[in-house]
């Protein structure tokens, strides 16, 4: 198994060194979406005297460059490609192969996120140093994060696996990923801090996945959360991860009985 | 020209008729919109927990401005983006030619040509989020009444103008989606009034990639915030970019053709 | 004489084109410096297409055929040279001339992919201002010669790839034009709709008198329609005249080919009927002098008997008959 990742990897840092620009760009205009809400933050903290809550203006300028460094760590975008390669039937071949086809996803995300990070890494230098970024990170949070941002970024890939997994059944999947990522929009810390998250919402938030591959991880990374705290969100991590682990294997095992037995 | 109206009406009759086809898809996009809307709608409410007025703008006001940003994204994207696709797909596979030979403006037959009928329901939704932040102010006098359609026709001419110049470049580049992907990014911060963001971002919003003035200047006139003075410099704006951006395009189509500079 | 239709006079088209070799050092090189080539795609070529006739433009690959038709149908400017179609230049792109001519390009489709032909007609009609009457006159006229009925009302991705060119033909002429360039009309199509639709170019011909102007790299499309034809090689006109005089004049010989039984061919000595082009396989192929060749393959079938397994007799390829136009002593062949 260590081999077959190596050659594929090897193989995906070649493919993806001919849109290595391509990549850079995109990556820089996700950065565009952070700073937006940033902004707006920052307006509504001035307005009511430079804090909000547990939130100063540095410290939502921190709060978002950490959301968009894992937003980049945690990014997965399967759900659109295997759509698209079910009704274009390339999936066939690679079913055909003894390798199961999520291993190819893995790795091109993985040498997409290393194409970009460092970059990605510059560019947010830069915001911190305009924004006068305040990080309250102490080294127990960054030994955390790191567990905390892989289980994150496993929750998003094993997720949008399962979603993808749809298309087996249906065309429409660009309609479920759609409620999907809405609802991401609210509930994972994209509009605000889970923290400031109006009551109801935030209850909601801490009981769906979405806040478990983007808040809770930038909040760690942050130095936003006590370590007790942050051990408690990471358990919540693991059981999701769990629990999307084994829904994925199971719609994927019904998922492709069905599509042999319409005729791959 | 009226021959240019009855070629619109031709083209987007016959893009309603397809989708009209597939009733389930059409309800689903609606779904969706509707999903996407209201989210972006509860994302502001969550703002405004916290506050009552942002950088000058009420609850009222920024729920115009989205609206308007609906209206404006919508725009793009019933008619822009799909033509624009469109025009760079021609270009890669050589069958822009076939506008080049009939006889009409290439430049309207390539970037108004195709539609995607169902964003009408965003821009509908748009409309009605415009109108539910209206319900709160006062009153509406007749000037700012008559100034909004215009300050939106402005923003679509505007975002007009950028979509043609970005696919311009398709000219010599061919494919150019990350010059789109600077769009579909940059759009996204039309969801704010310009005025929130950071030096840089806000001169860019409101000169190279105008989306910034696009959706907030309408805004702000519905509103009662802009003076005659404001409205005029957009039009006048929008004017130029439009003339400077079609002659971008037609460089661009004089190379194609070979034309000698 | 009459105002020609197409009247062309030493056009030239030159494209600059960057080249670039192999490998990671040469990319790098091009970054600082490009390497750019002149290709004459057409170097001053001169004829003149009178009303009604149907020309054929022949050559090879790259001859230069679909830029000189790109020039006259206004797609192209020229580097040098005049050109006039029906008395118009044709990169003006006037709308008057655009409304009366049209450019088919063999696998290029202009028609909307997801609606119906009928429906693209109708958008047609509009942009080219079609009076109701006469665009429903041609419509059915078009149909009835392609036998498109069946078919107008179909989305066009259902359509196989021979009822999208018959319809794609349709929709190049719906709007009546005087001219027709027709660029490698019957590329990709199965043998039984290269016939139709080289049947319906010589009817619509006959019935319009519109001028046709067709390109291919098919000798059997040339022979079909075409009276009068253009050789065009490397870029330069090699050949202005009629069909019947060119492979008669410049490869006045047929091919035959012989195939034997069980390696009599390596060993049968078949120079008493012509000259032995290549051995093969069981395979033996003869030049023979076209007056003979039908005298010479009876004489093969008499002589071989059982021995001979197949037998075919053909004309020269056209590549090899440009070749022997573009060797012989003089550049141009006048008629």
């Amino acid at each position: 198994m260590i081999r077959t990742y190596r050659a594929l990897l090897v193989a995906q840092i070649q493919a993806a060194s001919q849109y290595r620009v391509q990549s850079i760009l995109w990556m820089l205009f996700s950065v565009i979406r952070p700073v937006i809400f940033l902004a707006a933050w920052v307006a509504v903290a001035n307005s009511q005297g430079g804090q909000i809550g547990a939130y100063d203006v540095r410290d939502f300028a921190a709060y978002y460059i950490c959301l968009s460094l894992v937003s980049n760590l945690t990014m997965s975008w399967n759900a659109y490609d295997f759509e698209f390669e079910v009704r274009m039937g390339r999936l066939s071949p690679k079913l055909l192969r003894p390798l199961h086809p999520i291993h190819y996803s893995v790795v091109e995300n993985l040498v997409w996120k290393l194409t970009t990070i460092i970059p990605l890494a510059i560019v947010l230098v830069f915001v911190a140093i305009t924004f006068d970024a305040r990080f309250r990170t102490t080294p127990v949070h960054l030994l955390l994060f790191l567990p905390s941002v892989l289980l994150a970024a496993a929750l998003a890939f094993l997720s949008g696996w399962a979603l993808a997994t749809l298309a087996f059944w249906t065309t429409r999947v660009h309609a479920v990923s759609t409620f999907w990522d809405r609802a991401a929009f609210i509930f994972a810390g994209q509009i605000a801090p889970l923290a400031l998250l109006p009551g109801p919402l935030q209850t909601i938030a801490l009981a769906l996945p979405f806040g478990y591959i983007l808040g809770v991880p930038a909040e760690i990374l942050r130095g936003g959360v006590t370590i007790p705290t942050a051990l408690q969100l990471m358990a919540g991590q693991v059981v999701w991860v769990v629990i999307f682990y084994f829904a994925f294997q199971r719609v994927w095992r019904v998922g492709i009985r069905q599509y042999s037995a319409v005729g791959a | 020209m009226v021959r240019y109206v009855r070629l619109l009406q031709l083209f987007f009759r016959t893009e309603l008729q397809y989708e009209l086809e597939y009733r389930l898809n059409l309800v689903l996009e609606i779904i969706q919109t509707v999903v996407v809307t209201g989210t972006s709608v509860a994302a502001i409410l969550v703002l405004f927990s916290y506050t009552t007025i942002l950088n000058g703008w009420d609850l009222s006001a920024m729920l115009v401005l989205l609206g308007c940003f609906y209206l404006v994204q919508g725009f793009g994207e019933l008619v822009l983006q799909p033509s624009f696709e469109k025009f760079m797909e021609h270009v890669r596979l050589g069958t822009l030619d076939f506008a080049l030979l009939k006889p009409a403006s290439a430049q309207f037959l390539v970037t108004v040509r195709n539609f995607q009928v169902v964003q009408l329901a965003q821009m509908g939704l748009g409309a009605i989020v415009v109108a539910v932040g209206l319900s709160r102010i006062p009153s509406i006098g007749l000037a700012e009444a008559i100034g909004f359609p215009i300050a939106l026709l402005c923003g679509f001419g505007l975002i007009y103008a950028l979509l043609l110049a970005l696919s311009t470049f398709a000219f010599w580049f061919v494919r150019v989606d990350n010059l789109m992907a600077l769009y579909w990014s940059f759009m996204d911060a039309g969801r704010f009034p310009v005025d929130v963001y950071p030096g840089w971002l806000r001169v860019t919003l409101s000169s190279a990639v105008p989306i910034g003035v696009a959706v907030t200047v309408p805004a702000q006139v519905i509103a009662g915030r802009l003076d005659p003075l404001g409205l005029g410099l957009l039009i006048l704006g929008t004017i130029a970019a439009f003339v400077l951006a079609s002659w971008f395009w037609r460089l661009g189509l004089r190379s194609y053709t070979g034309a000698s500079a | 004489m009459t105002d020609a239709v197409v009247d062309v006079r030493e056009l030239r088209k030159t494209f600059r084109v960057t080249e670039r070799e192999e490998g990671l050092a040469a990319t790098l090189r091009s970054f600082v410096k490009r390497h750019r080539k002149d290709v004459n795609a057409v170097a001053g070529i001169t004829f003149r297409i009178e009303p009604g006739e149907v020309v054929g433009f022949l050559g090879p690959n790259g001859a230069g055929k679909t830029t000189t038709l790109k020039m006259l149908s206004g797609l192209l400017h020229p580097s040098a040279g005049e050109a006039s179609v029906l008395g118009y230049v044709p990169w003006r792109r006037e709308n008057a001339f655009l409304g009366r001519m049209t450019l088919l390009m063999g696998n290029r489709t202009q028609l909307v992919w997801d609606i119906p032909a009928a429906d693209s007609f109708r958008v047609l009609q509009e942009i080219y201002r079609i009076p109701e009457g006469q665009f429903r006159s041609t419509v059915n006229e078009l149909t009835e010669l392609l036998e498109l009925q069946e078919l107008v009302h179909k989305p066009v991705r259902n359509l196989s790839l021979g009822e999208r060119m018959k319809v794609e033909f349709a929709a190049g002429l719906i709007h009546s034009p005087s001219v027709a360039f027709l660029d490698e009309p019957t590329i990709g199509l199965d043998i039984s709709m290269q016939v139709r639709i080289r049947r319906f170019v010589a009817e619509y011909n006959r019935r319009t008198g519109a001028t046709v102007l067709l390109t291919s790299h098919y000798m059997d499309d040339v022979v079909a329609l075409c009276k009068r034809v253009i050789v065009i090689h490397r870029g330069r006109l090699l050949y202005d005249g009629p069909l019947a005089d060119l492979a008669e004049r410049m490869a006045p010989y047929k091919i035959i080919t012989a195939t034997l039984h069980d390696g009599a061919a390596s060993s049968t000595d078949l120079d008493a009927y012509g000259t032995v082009v290549s051995r093969e396989e069981g395979r033996v192929t003869l030049r023979v002098d076209r007056q003979v060749a039908a005298e010479r393959t009876g004489r093969l079938v008499n002589d071989l008997g059982s021995r001979l397994a197949d037998i075919s007799v053909e004309d020269p390829p056209i590549e090899e008959v440009i070749d022997r136009v573009f060797t012989s002593e003089q550049t141009t062949v006048s008629a």
